[in-house]
C-alpha cells in the first residue's frame, strides 16, 4: 500500500539542490529543480551504486538538429551516479545511456512547509 | 564465503615516499609537494598526456591514503584479502630518467611495506617491479620475497617498452620464479609514446600477422563508432576483412560496458556501441580454428553473426580460406546460407538467383 512520509522542511531542498533521506528503512533522494521536486531511490540499477548522491548537472547531446556536435542540454536536470557515472534524467528516472532502462520516480510535495514523499 | 580481491589501490603522494626514497631523488620527491595533486596526472611522478575536455558532474576523485580506511571499505564490500596496488605508480614505465624510476620503485617498495603491510589487516603487497633495470627488479623481488604478506610482483603493463617477452626480463622472472610469488600485468589508461603499438618489439611473424590484421579492424571500427559514421551516415553499409571475426564479439562488450560510464563522449550514439557493429559487416577470412568445431557456432551467436559474417576465401593468399571450413561449423541450414551468399548479397546489393 502507497504511503505518504514526511522528510523534513523544504527549505532543506533548495532550487538547484538535492538531498538523500532515510524512510521507512529505504534512501530516498529528493531534487528541486526551480522550485519543483522529484523524487528517486538512491540505487542505481547498474552496481547498487548511491545514485543520487551523485552530481547534479546537465549533460551532452549530438544529433542531427545540433550538426552532429555536441551541445551541453538540461543543466541541472540530469544527476550522475557516483559509482560508475551513469547519467538519469531527474524527471524522469530515463537512464541516457540504456534508454529502456529507468530507475523509479516517487510523487513528492511541499505541505504546509514540509517535503512529503510517497512510496 | 572467502573473498579475495586481485586488484585494489593505495594512493601514494610523492610526499608520502619520500622520507623512504634515496639521494638525490628525493629531492624531486620534496620539490613535488607543492605541486597541486590531480589524479594519475603529476609531473615527474604519474606523467599522463590528458587532452580531454573536461565536462562537470562527471570526475571522481576518490583515493585510499589510510589503511583503517581501506579496511572499512572492503568490509562494505565483503572483501577478505586485498591484493594492493598504488595509483600513481600505475604509469611507473613512462618516468625518467631511469635511475630515478628504480629509486621510486625501490621507494614504493619499502613506503608499501612499511605503512600497508606492518600488520594483518587482509592486505597482501604486489612488488613494483621497475622494467627500467630487470636486476633490480630481481633484487626487489629477493628482498621482500620472505615477507609474510608480499604475494605477487607488480608489472606495470602499460607503456612498458620493449613488450615483457623481451629477454631482458629473464633475470626478473628467475626470481619471481625462485622465490615463488606471481608476476601480476596491471594495465591504465595512457597513449604514450608509441604504446600499445611497439608491435615492432616482435621478434617473429606469427605475433605480427595476428596483430596486424587485428588490430586493424579494431582500432578503425573504434574510430568509426567514436565520431558516429553510422549514425550520421545511415544509409552506408560497412565491411570488415581478412581480420576474422573473433574480435568482434570482445570489441561490442569491451565498448558497451565503456558506454555506460562515457556515454557524453560519444553522445552521437544513442544506442549502446554493439548495436551499431552488429549492423556492420565482417568477413570469415581467417576463419578461426578453435578445438572444438562447435565454438564457431558459439561465437557467431554472440553477435548476430549469422545476419553480419560474410564469407571469403583471400584466395590465393597464403592463408585462404576453403569454403569447407566455413561450411562445417554445426549451424542451420538457413545461417549457412546467409554467411556463404545472402548477407553478401545484402551488403553488396545483388540479386539472390532462385535455384
Amino acid at each position: 500500500m502507497r504511503t505518504e512520509h514526511a522528510l523534513g522542511p523544504a527549505e532543506a531542498v533548495p532550487p538547484g539542490g538535492h538531498d538523500v533521506f532515510s524512510v521507512a528503512g529505504r534512501q530516498i533522494g529528493v531534487f528541486n529543480i526551480g522550485g519543483d521536486y522529484f523524487a528517486l531511490p538512491n540505487t542505481c540499477f547498474h552496481q547498487n551504486g548511491p545514485l543520487c548522491r551523485g552530481s547534479v548537472g546537465g549533460t551532452l547531446v549530438a544529433d542531427a538538429a545540433s550538426a552532429w556536435r555536441p551541445e551541453w542540454r538540461l543543466d541541472g536536470e540530469i544527476v550522475v551516479c557516483p559509482w560508475h557515472s551513469l547519467e538519469f534524467n531527474i524527471r524522469t528516472g530515463a537512464c541516457l545511456a540504456y534508454p529502456k532502462r529507468r530507475v523509479p520516480t516517487y510523487p513528492v510535495r511541499v505541505d504546509d512547509g514540509v517535503l512529503k514523499v510517497t512510496l | 564465503m572467502f573473498v579475495v580481491d586481485l586488484d585494489v589501490h593505495v594512493n601514494e603522494a610523492p610526499a608520502d615516499l619520500a622520507p623512504y626514497c634515496e639521494l638525490p631523488w628525493r629531492k624531486s620527491l620534496e620539490a613535488l609537494q607543492g605541486v597541486p595533486h590531480r589524479y594519475l596526472d603529476i609531473p615527474g611522478f604519474a606523467p599522463n598526456f590528458n587532452p580531454w575536455a573536461v565536462f562537470p558532474t562527471l570526475e571522481r576523485r576518490t583515493t585510499v591514503t589510510h589503511p583503517a580506511q581501506l579496511r572499512e571499505d572492503l568490509d562494505l564490500l565483503g572483501v577478505d584479502v586485498a591484493v594492493l596496488f598504488p595509483d600513481s605508480m600505475l604509469l611507473h614505465p613512462l618516468i625518467k630518467p631511469p635511475d630515478y624510476a628504480v629509486a621510486l620503485a625501490r621507494a614504493y617498495n619499502a613506503w608499501l611495506v612499511d605503512v600497508w603491510l606492518g600488520k594483518d589487516d587482509g592486505f597482501r603487497g604486489a612488488l613494483l617491479a621497475p622494467h627500467q633495470s630487470p636486476t633490480v627488479a630481481a633484487e626487489e623481488i629477493r628482498r621482500y620475497a620472505g615477507h609474510p604478506q608480499v604475494s605477487c610482483v607488480f608489472l606495470p603493463s602499460c607503456c612498458v617498452d620493449p613488450l615483457y617477452g623481451h629477454r631482458s626480463y629473464d633475470a626478473m622472472y628467475d626470481a619471481a620464479q625462485e622465490c615463488g610469488l606471481p608476476v601480476v600485468l596491471h594495465a591504465v589508461t595512457a597513449i604514450n609514446p608509441v604504446f600499445p603499438f611497439n608491435l615492432q618489439g616482435f621478434e617473429t611473424p606469427f605475433m605480427a600477422h595476428a596483430a596486424s590484421h587485428t588490430f586493424a579492424s579494431i582500432v578503425n571500427a573504434m574510430s568509426m563508432l567514436e565520431t558516429g559514421v553510422p549514425v550520421r551516415f545511415p544509409g552506408l553499409r560497412i565491411a570488415f576483412t581478412e581480420g576474422g571475426i573473433g574480435w568482434v564479439p570482445w570489441l561490442g562488450m569491451k565498448l558497451d560496458k565503456e558506454y555506460g560510464e562515457r556515454r557524453r563522449d560519444v553522445p552521437l550514439l544513442t544506442e549502446r556501441p554493439s548495436h551499431y557493429l552488429q549492423r556492420m559487416f565482417f568477413a570469415t577470412q581467417p576463419i578461426e580454428e578453435p578445438e572444438h568445431l562447435q565454438d564457431m557456432a558459439t561465437l557467431l551467436g554472440l553477435f548476430d553473426g549469422e545476419n553480419n559474417v560474410v564469407f571469403a576465401s583471400d584466395w590465393p593468399h597464403h592463408d585462404f580460406d576453403h569454403p569447407d571450413k566455413v561450411l562445417q561449423i554445426p549451424i542451420s541450414d538457413e545461417a549457412r546460407r546467409k554467411i556463404m551468399g545472402g548477407n553478401a548479397a545484402r551488403l553488396l546489393g545483388l540479386e539472390v538467383p532462385v535455384r
